[in-house]
């Protein structure tokens, strides 16, 4: 294994030279589920492949989720969090894919002309443009080229200014990923008294995580009418804790100069505003905000890939290729998931077709299919991915509801017409929905000559 | 007996720093007294860091001088303390023949405060000076003088060069009484060496001083009358910012036609690339600095206005300050106490007291002059401040060469505004020094992006913790009071 870890020795040597740069066939950006799952997918499929990792670790986020719930339907085994990670860190380990820990990536160039240096390694590439990721860690700043890249940089929390919590703006307000950091990874205790706004995963996990740790949890308040997590966090998490859920309630004002002394909570009403009178004063001091999720596409933007507004992730293809030739994105900086697992299978799914870039051996037949996937404004669906299809292919659609109902059916509409209409069911928004599309429906739409596929999901009513 | 100074200045705000730098050149030596713990904690911290040309103040007043003044002086300032200030030049935009009468207004106003080259422009070169700004604007007042800075790092770059020229800087040392020696009539020059006319009492001990200079922004009005000198009221004239995401290209700021009491809701870029919407006015409590939904609103449907294309969702950061007004008037107050000789006020310094604080500085000393304070320049004294390394805008070599130095510049803690852990130890470790997790914020942007330090803010406290030898339990996000963790969870330590 090749590793130039700050700790190893052999990074020192190179500090002094200038900037070197180093060859590979994909290169890898972010080393957790994601990142490990497409350089894996990627290294098996033959490619030379390189990952870039901020930490020092591997495993991302999943180092601090010592939760257990993971892995169930990859491993058909219910792990934590590093458990589920260090099953993927064993099988890097165990290949030559090179590791840059404690790394940085500054930016990706994949301007024409850009790579410093050929790879040399696989002639049936053609004229693919090769990709330069700048890096730096504490042994220098480092180029990798590649002739693919496969985005995997996760997502960061959604921070109380991006909902615009008025009030003060003392010390105690915490995402709940940062509070999860303080408890797991640092042992500190963050505070005494916790509210928890958002019913979101992270925020129930550690609705549990707070009381097992002898922090009492006021409350969870959620803005919408239902609860933003899995039903099996809400039963586990805070129904086994008598933990109350206030449904339809947000935090209207933080009160407290230096720490956190109290949060004022209201009622909301059907158009999520709040009620005057409703309000109510909460004593703690500790406000964790579980309120969303966001794709870290900073470094995405800088190379020119295209998001999707409202996944804030890349648009892709089916091979979860970005509107940039060889850069490929996968896990939650695509769009954000529900599970772990399922981070696992769309990132292997990314790391193979970059692979098969990277090697000049695409999977998909040249079609010269164009044709974007959107989402009917009508319906429920919040997104729906893959933006762009380019292949009759069997493609696999992923999207999410924005609201809960106990029957809808998904559709797939071309023009005025349905090519495909899927069986009544419950839907939830905590649930990352997926089902495959059949290439003769894909068929069928570019017989009809169009240019964009609808996919709709009505609510049914049942008799 | 502990040392008497000659002069003391109360509050390491922006006005406080700038004259503390301006009077280190003479052979005095100075202590800057703050309430808080750190430099500019007050107004200085929560504005929207624009350097105002001048052409708003009416005629004839102390700020219709010292605004011009200052806002000239900063190119030389940011040379020399090496602080990030951008002179971009601004627009006043008109929809109506009303704006463009006002606007008319404005500008004759601008020529008698000695604004230069301020123009009425229309649509085209509106578009052409920034592409952005609204299509619906037929007129714009044009002024080529308007820049924005960082109105903490100035602060900071300011008092850092005083220090480094021998200033001494007391911090967690709010003044609560002030004994004064009541002399005969000779006037304060006449007095000898040594002789301390001032004891400021404060809980970090007592100060000695000859010559008391009121620089304490909000708490000006308590410092007065505990002199004994001038009694007025502060009017806390409170204002909601919101600093949203980087742009690829930072905008020009641009101003609605004013209001009576405000310049109205202003949209700006800012030396890093973000864009900070500011402010609202309204009178509340003084020192309230709670933001109000109302108030965000407001400035959002505002800036949307001037620029109809700004992403307002993304959304960084929202915080309120205060402009600290002398109640009564809207001018400044700098000069000798009537009452009090040997007190010197720079009081009431609300906006535009950015774009002031240099030629307040400058204006101060030559108060000093008059009162007949013998200011004799020093041999040693050193205008430049050794600017500290900013690993983000560093080119390449620079960045490489750091790292060689020193490993710790080449491991980022904050990604998103690229901070190594180099970089804040330095901040840690400057002269005054960052003690807080805000105070590492201020100096080096480490947790001023838009994770708002969700994943840097640990490792930050680690490093506060290991450099200041305390335990996390004692890192404070800000001022006293403020701690982030209790301590260790049960079980292992």
């Amino acid at each position: 294994m090749a590793t130039l870890d700050m700790r190893d020795g052999r990074a020192e040597t190179g500090a002094t030279e200038a900037v070197q740069t180093q060859a590979f066939d994909v290169i890898v950006i972010g080393g957790g589920p994601a990142g490990m799952a497409a350089a894996l997918a990627a290294h098996k499929a033959g490619a030379q492949v390189a990952i870039a990792e901020r930490e020092q670790h591997l495993g991302g986020i999943l180092r601090q989720c010592i939760h257990p719930g993971f892995g169930l339907s990859h491993f058909k085994q219910e792990l934590t969090g590093p458990e589920y990670a260090q099953r993927f860190i064993d099988q890097v380990r165990a290949t030559d894919i090179a590791l840059f820990l404690g790394s940085m990536v500054l930016g990706i160039d994949s301007s024409e002309g850009a790579g410093a240096a050929d790879p040399g390694t696989n002639e049936g590439a053609g004229d693919a443009a090769i990709h330069t990721v700048t890096l730096m860690n504490r042994a220098g700043m480092l180029k990798l080229t590649g002739r693919a890249v496969v985005l995997a940089m996760g997502c960061r929390e959604r921070t109380r200014s991006e909902i615009k919590i008025p009030g003060s703006r003392p010390a105690g307000v915490f995402t709940a990923g940062l509070a999860q950091r303080y408890i797991n990874i640092e042992n500190l205790k963050p505070g005494s008294r916790a509210v928890i706004l958002g019913s979101g995963d992270i925020g129930l996990i550690m609705a549990r995580r707070c009381t097992l740790e002898g922090i009492s949890v006021e409350g969870v308040y959620e803005l919408m009418p239902y609860a933003n997590g899995l039903r099996r966090n809400v039963k586990n998490c805070l129904d086994d804790f008598g933990i109350p859920l206030h449904l339809s309630t947000t935090v209207t004002r933080v009160i407290g100069h230096d720490r956190v002394e109290a949060v004022e909570v209201s009622q909301v009403d059907e158009h999520l505003a709040p009620i005057p009178g409703t309000e109510r004063v909460v004593p703690c001091d500790t406000l964790l905000l579980s309120v969303g999720l966001i794709p870290e596409n900073e470094l995405s933007v800088g190379a020119g890939v295209e998001l999707d507004p409202r996944t804030r992730g890349a648009v892709v293809d089916q091979n979860l290729q970005t509107g940039v030739p060889g850069i490929f994105a996968c896990g939650n900086v695509l769009h954000v998931h529900d599970l772990a697992d399922n981070v696992t299978t769309e990132s292997e799914r990314a790391g193979a077709a970059a692979a098969a870039y990277a090697l000049g051996g695409s999977a998909d037949v040249e079609t010269g299919a164009n044709c974007q996937l959107t989402v009917s404004p009508a319906g429920i669906a919040g997104y729906a991915l893959p933006g762009r299809i380019t292949a009759v292919a069997l493609t696999k659609l992923n999207f999410r509801v924005r609201r809960p109902v106990d029957a809808a059916r998904v559709r797939i509409l071309a023009g005025d017409e349905e090519l495909f209409a899927g069986k009544v069911r419950p839907l939830k928004p905590s649930v990352m929905e997926s089902f495959p599309l059949p290439a003769k429906v894909i068929q069928h739409a570019l017989d009809q000559g169009v240019s964009e596929i609808v996919l709709s999901v009505d609510p049914v009513e049942e008799a | 007996m502990a040392e008497t100074f000659d002069i003391a200045i109360v509050g390491a705000g922006i006005t406080g720093c700038a004259i503390a730098r301006q009077l280190a050149r003479f052979d005095l030596s100075i202590c800057v007294v703050e309430a808080a713990n750190d430099i500019a904690l007050g107004a200085s911290k929560a504005n929207g860091g624009l350097v105002h040309a001048g052409y708003d103040p009416a005629p004839g007043t102390v700020k219709a001088k010292v605004n011009a003044r200052g806002c000239e002086l900063y190119g030389t300032w940011a040379q020399e303390l090496g602080f990030l200030f951008c002179r971009t030049g601004s627009m006043v935009l008109g929809f109506n023949d009303e704006d463009r009468a006002h606007l008319e207004k404005l500008r004759q106003n601008g020529l008698a405060n000695g604004v230069p080259e301020l123009s009425i422009i229309g649509p085209e070169r509106i578009h052409e000076l920034e592409p952005r700004a609204s299509a619906k604007a037929t007129c714009a007042l044009w002024c080529p003088s308007t820049g924005y800075v960082d109105p903490f790092e100035v602060a900071i770059a300011a008092l850092e060069n005083a220090v480094a020229n021998g200033v001494t800087f007391m911090r967690s040392a709010p003044v609560k009484a002030i004994e004064v020696v009541r002399s005969d009539d000779k006037g304060v020059a006449a007095e000898g060496e040594g002789y301390a006319r001032f004891t400021l009492v404060t809980p970090a001990g007592d100060v000695h001083c000859r010559y008391l200079i009121n620089a304490a922004g909000n708490g000006a009005a308590d410092i007065s009358h505990m002199a004994g000198a001038e009694e007025f009221q502060m009017v806390w004239r409170q204002g909601n910012i919101v600093v949203l995401d980087k742009e690829p290209r930072a905008l020009m700021p641009l101003y609605p036609v004013p209001t009576p009491v405000s310049k109205g809701v202003i949209v700006t870029g800012t030396v890093h690339g973000n864009t900070v919407i500011t402010a609202t006015a309204a009178v509340r409590e003084p020192g309230n600095t709670q933001t109000y939904a109302g108030d965000v609103n407001a400035l959002l449907g505002g800036a949307r206005k001037l620029v109809p294309d700004l992403d307002t969702r993304r959304v960084v950061r929202a915080f309120a300050g205060g402009r600290p007004v002398i109640k009564g008037t809207n001018d400044f107050f700098i000069g000798q106490s009537a009452v009090v000789s040997g007190l010197f006020q720079a009081a009431g310094i609300q906006s535009p007291g950015v774009a002031s604080a240099p030629a307040i500085a400058e204006r101060m000393e030559q108060v000093l002059r008059d009162a007949g304070v013998a200011l004799r320049e020093r041999a040693d004294w050193d205008p430049i401040r050794r600017v500290p390394d900013d690993f983000d805008r560093a080119p390449l070599a620079r960045k490489e060469e750091l790292i060689e130095t020193d490993p710790a510049w080449g491991q980022i803690v904050c990604r998103c505004e690229t901070v190594p852990e180099a970089e804040i130890v330095a901040a840690i470790r400057r002269r005054p020094g960052a003690i807080s997790v805000e105070g590492v914020k201020r100096r080096c942007r480490a947790g001023m992006g838009r994770c708002q330090s969700g994943f840097c803010q640990s490792r930050v406290v680690a490093i506060l913790a290991r450099e200041l030898g305390c335990d996390p339990s004692e890192v404070l996000l800000e001022d006293a009071g403020s701690w982030l963790v209790e301590g260790p969870l049960k079980g292992v330590r």
